[in-house]
Order: C-alpha cells, then structure tokens, then sequence
C-alpha cells in the first residue's frame, strides 16, 4: 500500500514526536534521524502523528481503498 | 536479532494496563491516594487509545434544572437502552456519582468543554433516544496529552512501548504481569498488590469493508489483550455474543454518526427516503442499533446506497459540525472530504455498516463483568473502561478509571497484601511471551488475521445460524493450529502475534456465546436467523469463565 503518512523531510527538525505519539508504533527514525511510516498497511489514519508536529509537515493522503 | 535481552523488575502498589483514557484516569485516581502506580502501554500513553486524536462528544448529567439533566432520569435511560444488562447500581457508583466532578476537573485542567465562547457555556445535544441533551460538544483534541501530563506530574509512573502478554496469579489472587518492551526486547516483571486491566474493546476481529484491517471505527491497536488476560485468569466474561456495527462514512473509519444525527441530520436510502423510521419510530433519534439495523435491510433489499444528508441544516448547524464536531473528532475527516471532491453542504454522504466490533461505545453490555469497586470476579483483579461492562464512551471510561483507580487503591490502603513472586512461574510466563520468536516463521501474522476476519465475517457475522456458528467454532479450531507456524522476527511483529493469538480466543468466546444465546436481541449485534425474535425467557446475561482450566457458561438474571 502506499504511504498515507506524508513527512516533508525538508521541514522536519526530527524531534520525533511523531514516532512518539503513533498509537500503532508504526514510525520509525532511519539511521540519519528521520521519521517514515514502516508499517503503511497499518495505519488508523487518526492524525496523531500530525497535531502536535511543531514544523507542521506532516499531510495524510489516503489510499483510493479508503476514497 | 531481536530477542529477551535484560529482565526488569519494577514493584508497585497498583499496576494499570493500557495508557488509555480509562487507565489513565485510573492512574491518576490511586496516585492522588497516596500510592505508588504503573501505568503501562504498549504505546506512548500521550496519544493512545480511542481518544487519540480528540474526541467531540463527552457526556454528562449537569443537573442543570430540567428533569432530564438528573442521574435518576440518566439511570432510567440507560436501563432501557441496555436493557438491564447492565447493573444500575454499578452505573450510579462509576459514572452518575462522578461525572460532574469530573467535567469541572476538565475544565480546570484547561479542557475546553464551553465551546459556546460567546456565553461561556456548554453546547450539549442528545442522540441515541436520549431524554435530553447529555452529550457536551467539546473540544478534546488536547485531552489525552493533557491528562497524560497530569498523572506524570502527579508522580505516576509511566511504562511505555511495553506489551503484557499475562497476568502473574497468587493463588487466587492477581498480583502482577509480565510483558516485553516491543523496541529493544527487554522483558518486563511487574509486581502489585492490585492490577487494573484498561486496554479498551476489540475493533479489528471482522473483516473491514474497505479492505484495510486497521481502517477501523475504533482504534485498531484495541486488540482485547483485557478481555483475553482475564478469562485466562479465571474472570468472569459477559454477554460476548453481542457484536457492535455502527454507520460509518463509506470506506473512512470515523466515528461520525453521533455527531451528524446529534445535529439534526438525516440517513437517507437511494430514493431518498428516511428510512431509519421504518424500522424505529424515533428514526434517527433512536439507539444506535437500529441504524446499522435499518441499513442493513435496505441495502439488502435493493434501496441501497445509503447516505447521511445535512444538506437541510441551518448554515450555523453545519459550521457547527464541519468546525467543532467531525474533524475534532477525527482529526483527518476534512482531508477525506476533500480528497474525495466532498462539501457536506451540498452533497450527500455515502455510509456504510463499519466492521464488527466488540463494543466499547454508550449501552454496550459486552466484556468483562465487574462490580459496584470495578473489581473482577478474580482477587486484585480491576476493570475499567471500554474492556469492562458498565458505561464506556469517553467520558464513561474516563469516570469509571477514575473509580477504579480509587477502590483499588482503597483495597490496598485497607489490606496489607503480601506479594511473593513464584520464579518457575515468571520464567515459564517470559518463554511464553518470546516464544513466537522460536517457531518456524511460516506464516505471516496480516495473513493469519486475513483468515480470522473471514472466518468471523462469514460464519459469526450479521444473521447467523446454528450450523454457520458450528462452522464458525470448526474453522477457528483449524487457525489455532496454525499457530504453531505464526513466527515473529523483531518486537512489533511479536507484539501483533500475541494480539492475534488474544483476538483468535475471544473469538472462539463470541461465537460460543453466540451458538448458545437462541434469540435475536440488539438489531444486527446478535441476530439469529434461526431464532429471529427477542425471546423474554431470554432476557439474562450470558458470562463465560474458565475454571480450572474448562470452559463454563452460565446464564445471570437481568438486573430488576
């Protein structure tokens, strides 16, 4: 599945509140310090991942089985 | 290689399992007692749980002036809307007696419950047949990380990214859990006098409509780990048959149907007919049952599909929703609009029957029994929350944590307990909870689950029959013995496995509750083709146990 966790590297301050907050466990930091999505398939597409980003770079496109 | 790597042994007074807004609550409540208390997660606990991402509706008896607006109004109420399957007595204790309180605690906490800024006052509107209008529209976006914060400060201490697989047992007694952290394999031995279990219901055994396992109406990672660890601790398990559907928008796991019938909107068949009024003569105002009831008839019979339709609301009401409701109640509802090309002003909603769920929403009669204290049918044994019977939208869960925060700590505080580990016990729970890591990995966990939400939709779904559920309970055998094949290589992938394993033995529960109740009750929850009516001889609770390691049932009278 594709990836609805959209993180625009270019703004991210990884600060990893992000990996922090997913309910599912579901963010990871790569070995340079950034966040991604490791378990797409996974997602609730509940946004917890986003709210209290501090750089607010983080957009949830959904995958067509959801649209 | 991700494997148990180092032991940690942490004692307290009162362990809570699940980070949640119940167990959080619970946390909080048994540390303003003086204790010392865990709460553990197998998340983060600042955004876990159901309320993850802000809730919209909290609900509440203000005793404001009306007749409606008093705990004996609500009690009646909800006599009916369960009926009777819930103990009154234990509704008045956790949740009458306190939510005042605790709406006023919220608010000093800096939650804001007025949204009505103007006026500085509540907007409350009522749903779900209702008397009146218990249900605050606030803005919770904030309330888990708030809360969170608070039992941190107040000294609770809090585990995170730790996944309980079992409850450590003292005879009859709980007195602990093992669990292991799912990021760097350490093993986790915890010790208390008192545990309150807080992981919330279960929300991916069903198949889900849009095909995604974790799109679901409640938060997916409640895989019923509670509900599980009790029954095999010897509690007592009630009314499991009674599957929970609600209407969802077409393919989108929110929770929108309080909001949208809550204003005033409409669901509407092809032909543009009000349908819910055929089958309740309250319509949309009726209990939540028979929404997904109505739908389900319609859509078979050929008038499908099916809509929610605000296109008659006033331009205030729908900003009202469009700003203060849906998207404060999932936070991604307006990026679904959006990307699917939707202005709710104008266009219709296409819904459908969201994915079976154990329930963990207002009138469910499901999960485990507890008394007036939250405690189980098991010594040290707590509840509290969408995982036990008693009230459990939000604002349930959060006063029933609270409760059960303080007669666990009240136990404690009355009876010394003295708690002594059992070694060859601990070691034997630890192999248990790493042994995934050792079985030939043959089978991916997401396939395993695949056949389970099969299994479950097919033959333990919506209309079942004698000799589905026989198949049902046939099939389920054949998956558990596929578990000898269902490896794991690193901690996330574990903790999945224990969770399916947990899912696949509440299922067994469900769909043996499900053969042995022969009636229909509750719309689609637990409708029997076989026996179509509502049966008055059937008018009892059904509670499972597990007594020296056998199964029993047994029917308890509905409360008078």
């Amino acid at each position: 599945m594709e990836n609805p966790v959209k993180i625009d590297l270019g703004l991210c301050n990884q600060c990893g509140l992000c990996e922090f907050n997913c309910p599912g466990d579901l963010i990871y930091s790569d070995e340079a310090g950034n966040p991604y999505l490791k378990y797409p398939e996974e997602c609730w597409f509940c946004g917890a991942c986003r709210m209290d980003c501090p750089k607010n770079c983080i957009e949830i496109v959904f995958p067509m089985e959801v649209l | 290689m991700f494997e148990s790597k180092n032991e940690v042994v942490l004692k307290t007074d009162v362990l809570i399992i699940g980070g949640g807004s119940a167990g959080t609550m619970a946390a909080l409540a048994a540390r303003k007692k003086g204790l010392e208390v865990i709460l553990v997660d197998k998340a983060n606990i600042n955004r876990s749980g159901c309320g993850a991402a802000g809730n919209d509706h909290f609900m509440a008896v203000l005793e404001s002036g009306p007749d409606w607006d008093t705990p004996e109004a609500f009690l009646a109420w909800y006599k009916r809307l369960t009926q009777g399957l819930v103990d009154s007595k234990v509704v008045e204790k956790v949740f009458t007696s306190r939510i005042k309180g605790l709406v006023e605690y919220l608010e000093n906490i800096g939650i804001q419950m007025r949204i009505d800024t103007k006026n500085n006052d509540f907007i409350r509107t009522k749903s779900f047949a209702q008397p009146g209008e218990y249900f605050i529209n606030f803005d919770g976006r904030s309330l888990k990380p708030i809360v969170s914060k608070e039992a941190e400060e107040a000294g609770v201490k809090c585990v995170r990214q730790v996944y309980i697989t079992d409850l450590i047992k003292q005879e009859e007694r709980v007195i602990g859990a093992v669990g292991f952290n799912i990021r760097n394999g350490d093993s986790y031995i915890f010790e208390a006098p008192a545990v309150i279990l807080a992981t919330g219901n279960v929300s991916r055994m069903y198949r889900n409509p849009s095909g995604l396992p974790f799109n679901a109406w409640h938060s997916p990672y409640n895989n019923g780990s509670a509900q599980a660890m009790a029954y095999k601790a010897g509690a007592d398990l009630k009314n499991m048959e009674f599957v929970n559907y609600t209407l969802t928008p077409k393919n989108f796991s929110a929770s929108a149907l309080n909001a949208i019938v809550g204003m005033g909107g409409y669901i509407v068949n092809s032909l543009g007919e009000r349908y819910v009024l055929k089958y309740h003569e309250q319509g949309e105002q009726g209990p939540r049952w028979t929404m997904p009831w109505g739908t389900y008839w319609e859509l078979k019979e050929g008038r499908g599909p099916c809509y929610f339709d605000v296109r008659h609301l006033s331009d205030e009401a729908i900003e009202h929703l469009l700003t203060h409701l849906l998207p404060v109640d999932k936070n991604t509802f307006m990026d679904y609009c959006n990307q699917k090309g939707l202005d709710l002003k104008k266009d219709l909603l296409e819904i459908q029957i969201c994915e079976g769920q154990l329930p963990a929403f207002v009138g469910s009669v499901t999960g485990i029994h507890i008394d007036e204290n939250c405690l189980t049918t098991v010594p040290g044994l707590y509840a509290a929350g969408g995982c036990a019977v008693s009230i459990c939208n939000l604002a349930g869960s959060m006063a029933v944590g609270g409760a059960a925060g303080e007669s666990a700590a009240d136990e404690i505080l009355r009876d010394r307990i003295e708690v002594k580990l059992d070694q060859e016990k601990i070691a034997e729970l630890k192999a248990r909870a790493f042994e995934p890591l050792k079985r030939a990995n043959e089978l991916e966990e997401s396939r395993f689950e695949g056949k389970l939400h099969q299994i479950m939709a097919d033959y333990v779904g919506i209309g079942r029959t004698k000799l589905g559920l026989e198949t049902g309970l046939e099939e389920l055998k054949k998956l558990n013995d596929l578990t000898s094949i269902l490896g794991a290589t690193d901690g996330h992938v574990l903790m999945r496995v224990h969770e399916a394993q947990d899912m696949l033995l509440l299922a067994e529960l469900i769909t043996k509750g499900a053969l042995t109740r022969e009636e229909s009750r509750f719309g689609l929850s637990h409708y029997r083709g076989d026996y179509p009516d509502t049966n008055p001889e059937w008018h009892v609770s059904l509670h499972q146990s597990l007594k020296d390691g056998v199964p029993m049932m047994k029917k308890v009278a509905a409360y008078k």
